[in-house]
Order: structure tokens, then sequence, then C-alpha cells
């Protein structure tokens, strides 16, 4: 190995260092351990041994046919998995403490022949109940000579399936890297007005056991959606400004405006 | 010149070169003594690992380097609900399972008598020990289920956790919440009550009212066009064998993809 034979073998020269162009070590070349030494009594010692024992230890693992990942994670177990059984037992102790303190009742059996005052489903689908009850805004058209295109019920079935079918198209609408809601406040609006939307349908299905005039909550049912999302809208886009300025303020610190 | 790596496992010969004083020497070999039997370099190096631990500084994390602590802690308490559900969903499974032995689906008529189905429901809610509290587990791992998959849709809605790449666990999303609304209407079916009758009628109308499949629709799900024994074994069946191993598979789909996709950090 002298130096002459670097230029033949330095074209294949392998990743790992080894191959043409690299000098094998000898007596001179200090080795890694060599190059940390310094003289510094017992705990520089102690140091030096510490690093030696360390690699003795590094080169027999290499040997070894046992592979080191390097995780870098929160470990699955303990931690993990017990803060997970920590809120898995909450959980599941909050549901048997709810149901021991409020069972359910029990309601008369089946009858064909009597209807009862309020007919309502669990409340989970009153927004869907609440669809139903759009017969008002079912279109008369003039060209089937004031008829409507459908029944008020058919059209209430398929005001279900546009709902359903606008939250299934969201993310088909809403590219982009905006996530929070300061960040798109129009999408944040539509959401917001979708919740209330949903609330004030539900009402609206349960308007017989409201206290209210069921025109007026008819019209609030279409009309709370609008202002909350304006509300929210009008809200996001200040903050928006607010942090938009932060933003700035701390880029203009590093590079002024020409 | 020797081509031979040198031994770095040497420490002899390593001390010799190292023309150390007697106290040196005496205390190396001590060390090395000490070291080969009860390997105190391991305890060294746990020792400097604390030190490193205990003075170094992590890397920034994804909230710190875009100054978020401020803005978005209060949604952290939300994106439990998904779990939650999930956590729901398996005692509701749990409590059903043992619901199961003591309800039976049959003779629904509707003439105000109780029917079979009826009574059951209030034998396990009068006769049966802890009865009523198995029914009421189940009824309220329901109710909590449904909720809890609502919020957790809105969380993910606010926190722009449907966006790319995961378009596909939305739309996951959207059918696990129908078979959850599914689930629960086909068990309020179940103890044939004057609530269920009349929440199976509404049902039997809404789907003869969809249009060119309407008759066809409610024949599958109802057995008929109007409420009979045919419904009420249909629900059944329907609650306790169809949904639960379709909506357990899509369960495992969607937690699988949100498992390989990771968990969406706002940003």
């Amino acid at each position: 190995m002298s130096d002459n034979d670097t230029d033949t073998e330095s074209e294949n020269v392998r990743t790992d260092g080894s191959g043409g162009g690299i000098v094998a070590p000898d007596d001179e070349t200090p080795t890694w351990s060599e190059r940390k030494t310094r003289t510094e009594g017992l705990s520089r010692l102690t140091y030096e041994y510490f690093e030696r024992a360390r690699r003795e230890d590094q080169d027999l693992r290499q040997e070894s046919d046992y592979v080191e990942r390097d995780v870098l994670a929160f470990p699955a177990w303990p931690h993990e998995m017990m803060r997970n059984l920590a809120l898995t037992s909450f959980f599941v102790g909050m549901i048997l403490f709810v149901s021991a303190a409020l069972p359910p009742e029990m309601p008369n059996p089946a009858n064909s022949s009597v209807t009862p005052a309020i007919i309502l489903p669990d409340w989970y689908l009153y927004w869907s109940f609440g669809l139903l009850k759009l017969g008002p805004l079912n279109p008369d058209l003039s060209i089937l000579g004031g008829s409507k295109l459908m029944a008020d019920r058919t059209y209430g079935v398929l005001a279900n399936v546009v709902v359903v079918g606008f939250v299934a198209i969201v993310p088909f609408l809403n590219k982009g890297s905006a996530r929070r809601p300061v960040e798109q406040p129009f999408w944040a609006a539509v959401g917001m007005s979708g919740v209330i939307f949903s609330l004030t349908i539900a009402a609206l299905s349960i308007k017989n056991l409201l206290p209210m005039d069921s025109n007026l909550l008819f019209d609030l049912t279409f009309l709370l959606p609008f202002v909350s999302a304006t509300i929210t809208y009008a809200v996001l886009k200040t903050m928006r400004e607010g942090y938009m300025f932060d933003l700035n303020r701390r880029y203009y610190r590093l590079r002024p405006p020409k | 010149m020797s081509l031979e790596r040198k031994d770095e496992h040497d420490h002899k010969g390593w001390m010799k070169k190292r023309d150390l004083s007697p106290i040196e020497t005496v205390y190396l070999t001590a060390l090395i003594w000490l070291d080969k039997r009860l390997r105190v370099v391991d305890y060294l190096e746990i020792l400097e690992d604390l030190y490193y631990k205990v003075n170094m500084q992590m890397p920034k994390s994804h909230t710190e380097q875009y100054n978020l602590d401020n803005k978005f802690w209060y949604w952290y308490p939300l994106y439990a609900l998904g779990s939650f559900s999930t956590v729901a969903y398996i005692v509701a499974a749990i409590s059903g399972a043992l619901l199961g032995f003591y309800y039976a689906p049959a003779a629904a008529a509707a003439d105000g008598s109780p029917t079979v189905a009826y009574d059951s429901v209030l034998i396990i809610m009068g006769q049966l020990n802890l009865g009523y509290f198995l029914r009421s587990v189940h009824r309220w791992a329901a109710q909590i289920m449904v909720a809890a998959v609502f919020l957790h849709m809105l969380r993910v809605y606010f926190t722009g956790a449907y966006k790319e790449p995961r378009e596909l666990n939305w739309l996951i999303g959207i059918v696990l919440i129908s078979l959850t609304l599914v689930f629960g209407y086909t068990g309020y079916l179940l103890p044939w009550s004057q609530l269920s009758y009349w929440a199976g009628q509404i049902g039997v109308e809404m789907s003869l009212s969809i249009p060119l499949i309407g008759e066809w629709v409610a024949q599958l799900m109802f057995g008929g066009f109007t409420l009979s024994q045919a419904t009420l074994q249909r629900m059944y069946i329907l609650h306790v064998f169809f949904l639960p191993f379709i909506t357990t598979a899509v369960i495992a789909v969607h937690i699988g993809i949100v498992w390989m996709q990771g968990i969406a950090e706002p940003h």
C-alpha cells in the first residue's frame, strides 16, 4: 500500500471509505482514541478508558448479528400503554357511572291504534327528522301547473342525501395546507354554520315541544346559521389580522422593506 | 510498517505505551479489574447519558417551531374523541352480547298488548339481577358513542385533519357515522315499545318516499310496507349480526389508516 497506486484505485472508492485513495493506517497514524488524549489526571484517564471500553463493546456488538435500531419515539410500553389504559378506564368508568345513575325508562308496548302526541327518533336523528319537515321550501313549479315536482317527503329524504353529500365532498373542495380556523376563516364559517344548522334543524324537528311560533322557528332555522357564519368569519378575520401582523413584524425585523 | 490493525482492546499494551505514573497505574489497574467484573463502564455510561439528557436541549417540537402552543392547546382533549368512541363501541359490544342472552325478538304485535320482545326487555329490567344496569350500560354506551363520533367529526373538520392525504379516511368516517346512526336506529326498534313502533313507521315512510327504489328499500330494511314481525326480525339481525361485523371491519380500516398516516397535527 504505497501512494503510487492511489490513482488507479481512486475510481473504485466505495461508500464506506474503503477502496482507492485511502491510506491504510500504519504505526504513525494516530488511532481514534489517541486523537482524544489529553493529560489531565485521573478523571481524564477514566474518561479515556471509558471511551476505549465503549469502543470495545461497540465493536463486539457490530461483530454479532444483533441489530440495534435507533427509535426516536415515545416508548409504547409502558408509557403509551399506561396512558391509554388510564384514559380508557376513566372513560369506561364514566360510562358505568352514568348508566348506574340514570337507567333508561320503559315506555308502553307498541300500539298502532294510538298515535302518540310526540313521535321522535333518538336525539341524534333529530337533524335528519327535521330535514323531513322542509315541505315549505319545496318549490311549486309553474311549468307543472303549480304542482310540485316531488312529494314533500321525497324532498326531505333528498335533503338528507344533499347534506351528507356536501359533508363528504368537503376535502375535495377545500384544498391547500391551511389547517387551523384562523388560517381559513371561510371554511371555519361554513363549518360553524353547519353546526348551528344541525342544532336549529333539530329544534325544528321538535317544534311541537318548543314554546315558540313555528313560523318564526322555521325562519330562524335558516337565519341563525348565516348569522353565526358571519360572526365566525368576522372574528377569525380579525384574529388573522393580528396573527399576520405579528408574522410580518417578525419578518420585517429580519429584513426591512425597501 | 505493519498492515495489521491495532488491537484497540489491548488495555495492557495501551497502559504500557502511556508511560503512566505509579498512582495512575494503580488506579487504572483497579478500574480495569473492577470493570472486568462489575461492568463499571456501564454505570459510567448511564451517568453520561443522564448528564446529556439533563443538559441537552431537545430539538424544537412542531408546536414550538410554529409558535402554536398558545394557539391550539385547547384542541388537545378533543384529540381523544376518536379513541373515546372506539371505547364506547367496545363497551356497547360487550354489554350487548350479554343482553343477547336474555332478549327474544319475537311476536311483534301492535295492538297495545306486551309482546314477547317487549316482555323480554321487561324481564331484563325487572327480574334479572343487574339487568337494568346492563341495559343502561348498553344504552348509554350507544348514546355516548354517537355523541363522541359527532364531536370527533367536528374536531377533524375544524383542525383541517381531513385534508390531503386523508380524504379517503374522511369518506370512511362518513360511512362509519352512518353505520353508527343505523346501529342506533335498529337498536331503538328492538324493545318494540310505542317509541320504537312509531320511529319504525317514520322509517318505513321515509324509505318508501325514496324515488325509484323506495319500495325495494322498504322491503329490504323493514320486510314490508307496514311494520310486522318481519321488521323486528330484520332489525334484530341487522343489529346483532350484519352491523357489528361491518362496523368493526370499517373501524379497523379507519384506525389502521390513521396508524399508518399518523395523527394530523395542526400547524
